[in-house]
């Protein structure tokens, strides 16, 4: 079996040194149960208030200084993420899911302006360039996708003049992260993934991790009292990464079944044979490198980092004290044991490639991973084209305390929640568990359904959030090329109020996104219209036409002439005649 | 508007009421003869993939090498819990799955029908897609028991591998469901049912995680022991419960990857040889309806079909030499297909016959094959409706210049104007309401026969007979008709509720007292209130009416249902109550033989099945699968079988 040594919060402890540089980096290296390995990359920049505003910019990029000077922006948050992280074996979040967002894109930023109607003017402003600078649809993100949360999101930062500053809140769910979003990314950083940790970073490793998400935070900080003021952006790269999947070489990454003799067998079962293999679990930690599991070496440290202090130690590894680590690398560098010798950290050469070597080995201590303070869940019920309901499932595992939360739906407007089908029962207690409620209806195509509730879910219980809805039938031209596909609902947002979080950024516990089915027409319809409507078309023009081209002359007007043959001919002789005789 | 008029005049013609026997008859042949004709070239396709997303047997296999291995051992573990207990056995297999990282959770199932009890555990894992946002799930099934009650083995722990080796890829766009059912019918309902939260929870546990939107599903059927058993063919099975049928864009993948990729013959609705003659195809297609037409489960994969989860059974078949890796392979290119969508299956047909694994016929093709025989009732009901509105006795034609009619009209014309017209009907009414119709319609001929109508100052001779109005009584027949469908519930509710063993007696005593109740009714009815022609009409046109109404609208839901009852009610177009004793007599016992029990027995053993069984599975396809073909054969043909057998039968008592 075996043993754990207690951990203290490294979150906190990693990224509790604020504003003491203009510039710095850091990746915490830990592995997790299944052969998996987190990955947190966080990079700093500061630029005084003033520098700032006299567009004077060193490590902040100009172009997204610009751009938030030009929609009067004073703090905004930008999230990209793909996949879903896996709280039961991976425990608690990363930053405690403050630097995370829901599947797909998720904006929110506290626009300065006079009233609502200039704030959402900025807001489209700041998103229309944000879109051209992320390569992402964020200009899709209108009246319908913004809502302006009441309780779920306070400032990081420290604003001086709180009282024109509006928060609005955008998601787009439905949008694909990839790399097209990691360019412009990596861009903003002053050593542009060409030193530093960010030269770890690479597309293919990134978008093929099991969990990964993009985070850009810019805030004002003020010193105490105000005195002096800084305008600091954090990017922040979370990642869950297979070990196996991700030490397959790019020119062959098929998981082809291993040969035989790479495989453990059981060779206590009785039918154990050379060709029957029981696989077991080998139940040692896996063999890696930095540049096996990110397809890249690491190039030194950025120069620009402070080779001083805290903040030099730019790679930091979170392992039980007994795992072998051997260290790659042809320059100087410096190792600091933290926390019980259970973080390695390592001030980087520059101008050198930086590798850590793991070797396979079988563990006789590991790490307490740090319990959630929350699991959730949610799903869409039911099934047809006309109604559903959604189900969300929130535990509470801490056996003695009560945790508040504040729980934000964005739903689209073609999605209608009935309110009074709302329902939050708690396992434990009939009482209910509601303490406050923000419901703003949809509009049909004007802004869709902002719900926040408070809920105050009590030790070791799990509270059901049910409520029904039902689909609306949307326009032909509304539908997207894949209608059939079913229309995503953004994740619910969970903030936990108490217990009270360390720090200003929060406790955040996102939901996955939902697939609504909504009735969809038989999109080759249309032709069949046309072709009915072709036919109807020509039938009435063919009566009409010959109706207005022929002649009508009453049976009594008719010549009494002889039929048949001669009659015609007769005809025939007449009409040359009466031509002849005019000319 | 000559044209209208023209019709309008054909209305009253004697000539009219002797043809709508002729035309339900044509329709009828008509309607059986097109679904004769559908196996030909011209009338069937090909089958095509329409969905460019699935991109069949486009992909490599790599489910080779030392998952083999791992397949064998597996499949011993499998067989060592073939006899231990439901807890034991659930308890191993989420160990299994739980030892390739998934995701695992189980759930009961308890279900009581006809006073026995299904009770038994699902077992499910999930792989999480590693790039998935869970609104995206197919799922793979190995029913553990399958529908021969055979232990599945090499299927189960063909799932088993399969979710190890799928565990390594990282390509998935989907979540991955690997279900082990506790059997192949009741288990996958349970599951499906709570997935989709439709589940009573006295009987079905709620699941404990979930996914996001089914996409597909696709079951596997390889009973093959421990030493395992080289196959010759996959037999797909495709039908849902109520003759839902899957996406024909699935079938058409698992047909291509089976033999375009791996070249294992696929074969359908158990027709091992198949060697596309007309008789084979037109096979193929019957024993298609007769399955669909049942509506009852075929598989593990037809509880998932309501639930628009396009889902398919794969079950090896024969002795050959295809071994348990290519079946294998077959499911990882099918998954690989499947992964790729981009949208829900939409693509394709939803309703076809297959005649074989790659030749269709769809619905615009068939559909007025049971349309037609569903039009012959409507025919028939309006000729009665028409038939019922006028006097028993034959009018001459008005407009007929034949001596002999006007014979028979005494053309003298005797003095009336329009008043006398009213006059005469305005004082009929009352009397008619009072005294049955046929003595009034009887004395008829003794009235003046012709009558001069003067409207403006021009005359016209109309027969008297045809300006006389009968007024139809409806309360009796519509009340009949609806007392009929309502008796229907009776047996519906003691065949779905009575203990298993007392099913088969419960069926020999409905069937004899079923073809005996006509004669009772009819007994009675004469007895007490005699049925006048006009009321026996009247009944037996609303019943054919509202059969003719539900089995039009049952062609659009279940084709094969509609038709093989429309075939089977056929003869109540014709039945009428004779003038002669023997004819009623000899109609009586014609349907007597298609009493609707009579036929389902008959059709029972002709299928080689046991009566005693389909009882039993149809009182749990009531219970949990929510089959409707009861509901159809006691509400729908059945009252209109007794409604045709009591008419027959007042003609022979009375």
């Amino acid at each position: 079996m075996l043993s754990f040594l207690p951990v203290l919060l490294l979150n906190a402890l990693i990224a509790c040194a604020l504003g003491s540089s203009d510039y710095d980096e850091k990746l915490l290296l830990r592995p997790l149960p299944q052969d998996t390995l987190l990955a947190s990359f966080n990079f700093r920049s500061n630029e005084s208030a003033a520098a700032f505003e006299q567009q004077n910019f060193r490590f902040f990029p100009r172009s997204l200084g610009q751009i938030l000077q030009h929609a009067r922006a004073k703090e905004l948050h930008l999230r990209f993420s793909v996949g879903r992280w896996d709280a039961e074996n991976w425990g608690q979040r990363p930053w405690n899911g403050a630097r995370e967002g829901g599947t797909g894109v998720e904006l929110w930023a506290w626009v300065e302006a006079d009233n609502e109607a200039e704030s959402f003017a900025q807001w489209l402003t700041l998103t229309n360039a944000l879109s051209g600078l992320f390569c992402a649809s964020l200009n899709f993100i209108d009246a319908t996708k913004t809502i302006r949360p009441v309780m779920s999101f306070s400032p990081e930062g420290d604003h001086s003049n709180s009282s024109n500053l509006h928060l609005l809140h955008g998601t787009l769910p439905h949008e694909v992260v990839c790399t097209e979003n990691l360019t412009p990314f990596l861009k903003l950083l002053p050593c542009k993934g060409k030193a530093g940790i960010s030269s770890l970073l690479d597309g293919h490793k990134l978008f093929d991790a099991s969990f990964q998400t993009m985070a850009i935070d810019v805030r004002p900080v003020c010193e105490e009292g105000g005195a002096s003021c800084s305008v600091e952006m954090e990017q922040t790269v979370d990642m869950v990464l297979d070990i196996a999947r991700s030490k397959r070489p790019r020119d062959n990454p098929i998981p082809r079944p291993l040969p035989i003799e790479q495989i453990e067998c059981d060779t206590s079962k009785g039918y154990n044979a050379h060709d029957t293999c029981y696989p077991l679990n080998k139940g040692t930690e896996p063999a890696w490198t930095l540049e096996e599991v990110f397809g890249r070496p690491l190039k030194g440290g950025c120069p620009l980092v402070d080779d001083v202090g805290d903040d030099a130690n730019t790679v930091c590894i979170n392992t039980p004290p007994e795992r072998t680590l051997q260290v790659n690398t042809t320059e100087q560098y410096f190792e600091t044991r933290l926390v019980y010798d259970t973080l390695r950290c390592y001030k980087l050469p520059t101008g050198a490639d930086f590798d850590l070597v793991l070797p396979e080995q079988q563990m006789k201590t590991g790490l307490i991973r740090a319990e959630p303070p929350l699991f959730a869940a949610r799903s869409i019920n039911g099934h047809g084209q006309e109604r559903g309901s959604t189900q969300a499932i929130i535990r509470n595992p801490s056996t003695t305390e009560a945790v508040e939360i504040v729980y934000l739906e964005s739903l689209p407007w073609f999605m209608k929640p009935y309110l009074h089908t709302l329902r939050a029962r708690i396992d434990t207690t009939p009482e209910s568990p509601i303490k406050e409620t923000y419901y703003r209806p949809a509009v049909d195509r004007q802004r869709g359904t902002h719900l926040e509730l408070r809920l105050v879910i009590p030790p070791s219980s799990t509270l059901t959030l049910t409520y029904d809805f039902e689909k609306a039938i949307l326009r032909y031209t509304e539908y997207p090329p894949d209608a059939n596909r079913g229309f995503d609902v953004a994740p619910a947002v969970i903030r936990l109020l108490s217990p009270p979080p360390g720090d200003r950024k929060g406790i955040y516990v996102r939901t996955t996104s939902l697939l609504l089915p909504l009735p969809t027409p038989d999109f080759s319809m249309p032709y069949n219209v046309i072709i009915l409507t072709s036919t109807v078309m020509a039938l009435g023009f063919g009566n009409i036409f010959n109706l207005l081209v022929r002649r009508f002359v009453g049976v009594d007007e008719v010549p009494i002439g002889a039929g048949g043959l001669k009659g015609v001919l007769q005809g025939k002789l007449m009409r040359l005649k009466t031509v002849f005789g005019k000319t | 508007m000559a044209l209208i008029s023209s019709i309008l005049a054909l209305r009253r013609d004697a000539r009219i009421q002797k043809i709508p026997p002729y035309l339900s008859a044509f329709c009828i042949i008509v309607g059986i003869a097109w679904l004769l004709v559908l196996p030909l070239n011209e009338y069937s396709r090909k089958t095509y993939v329409s969905e460019n997303a699935l991109l069949p047997g486009q992909v490599h296999t790599y489910f080779t090498g030392s998952e083999h291995n791992v397949f064998r051992a597996y499949r011993h573990e499998v067989d060592a819990l073939s006899g231990t207990s439901v807890e034991e056995r659930t308890r191993r297999l989420a160990e299994i799955f739980r030892s390739q990282n998934l995701k695992v959770a189980t759930q009961k199932y308890n279900y009581h029908v006809s006073n026995r009890t299904i009770a038994n555990e699902n077992v499910y894992a999930i792989l999480q897609g590693p790039r998935a946002d869970a609104t995206e799930a197919i799922v793979l099934i190995g029913a553990w028991k399958n529908m021969a009650d055979e232990v599945n083995t090499s299927g189960v722990a063909l799932v088993l591998t399969l979710a190890r080796y799928f565990k390594r890829w990282s390509l998935w766009s989907k979540d991955i469901i690997f279900l082990v059912s506790g059997d192949s019918t009741s288990g996958p309902q349970a599951w499906v049912d709570a997935y989709h939260d439709g589940h009573d929870e006295r009987y079905v546990e709620s699941l404990k995680i979930k996914s996001g939107a089914l996409q597909g599903a696709v079951a596997v059927d390889y009973p093959a022991g421990p030493w395992g058993h080289r196959y010759d063919k996959l037999h797909v099975v495709y039908d849902g419960v109520n003759g839902q049928l899957p996406n024909l864009d699935l079938f058409n993948t698992a047909v291509q990857v089976a033999g375009g990729q791996m070249g294992v013959g696929a074969v359908i609705q158990r027709m091992w040889k198949h060697t596309d003659t007309y008789q084979e195809r037109l096979t193929t297609m019957l024993r298609g309806m007769v399955s669909q037409g049942m509506g009852h489960a075929t598989g593990p994969h037809s509880s998932f079909i309501p639930y628009h989860v396009d889902a398919i059974t794969l079950v090896t078949v024969g002795d050959g030499w295809h071994d348990e890796m290519t079946l294998g392979r077959i499911i990882e290119s099918l998954f690989r297909s499947l992964n790729n969508l981009l949208e829900h299956l939409h693509q394709s047909f939803f309703f076809y016959l297959l005649l074989q694994a790659n030749r269709f016929v769809s619905i615009g093709t068939y559909l007025p094959s049971a349309m037609l025989i569903a039009v012959s009732f409507s025919i028939t009901s309006i000729a009665l409706w028409v038939k019922s509105g006028r006097p028993s006795e034959p009018t001459a034609n008005f407009a007929s210049t034949n001596p002999e009619s006007k014979a028979a009209s005494h053309p003298i014309p005797s003095p009336s104007t329009s008043e006398s017209v009213e006059d005469d009907s305005t004082p009929a009414k009352p009397s008619e309401s009072e005294e049955p119709p046929t003595a009034e319609e009887t004395q008829k001929p003794a009235d003046p026969p012709v009558l001069i109508h003067t409207p403006s100052g021009s005359l016209s001779l109309l027969p008297a007979p045809s300006l006389k109005i009968t007024e139809r009584h409806l309360l009796f027949p519509l009340l009949s008709v609806l007392l009929s469908h309502l008796l229907g519930l009776l047996p519906l509710y003691l065949f779905n509720t009575w203990p298993a063993p007392s099913l088969p007696p419960l069926y020999l005593t409905a069937a004899n007292l079923t073809t005996l109740l006509p004669l009772a009714i009819a007994y009675f009815l004469v007895l007490e209130a005699p049925p006048t022609p006009q009321q026996t009409t009247l009944v037996q046109c609303f019943s054919l009416l509202l059969l003719g109404m539900c089995l039009a609208g049952l062609a659009t839901l279940n084709f094969s249902l509609s038709f093989l009852v429309g075939v089977c009610t056929a003869p109540l177009n014709f039945v009428h109550k004779a003038r002669s004793k023997g004819g009623n007599v000899a109609q009586l016992a014609g349907l007597m033989l298609v009493n609707p029990l009579v036929v389902v027995q008959v059709g029972t053993q002709l299928l080689g099945g046991r009566m005693e069984e389909v009882l039993v599975k149809a009182a749990e396809g009531w219970v949990v699968w929510g089959l409707w073909t009861q509901v159809v054969v006691w509400v729908v043909w059945f009252p209109a079988w007794v409604c045709g057998a009591v008419v027959v039968a007042v003609g022979v008592l009375e």
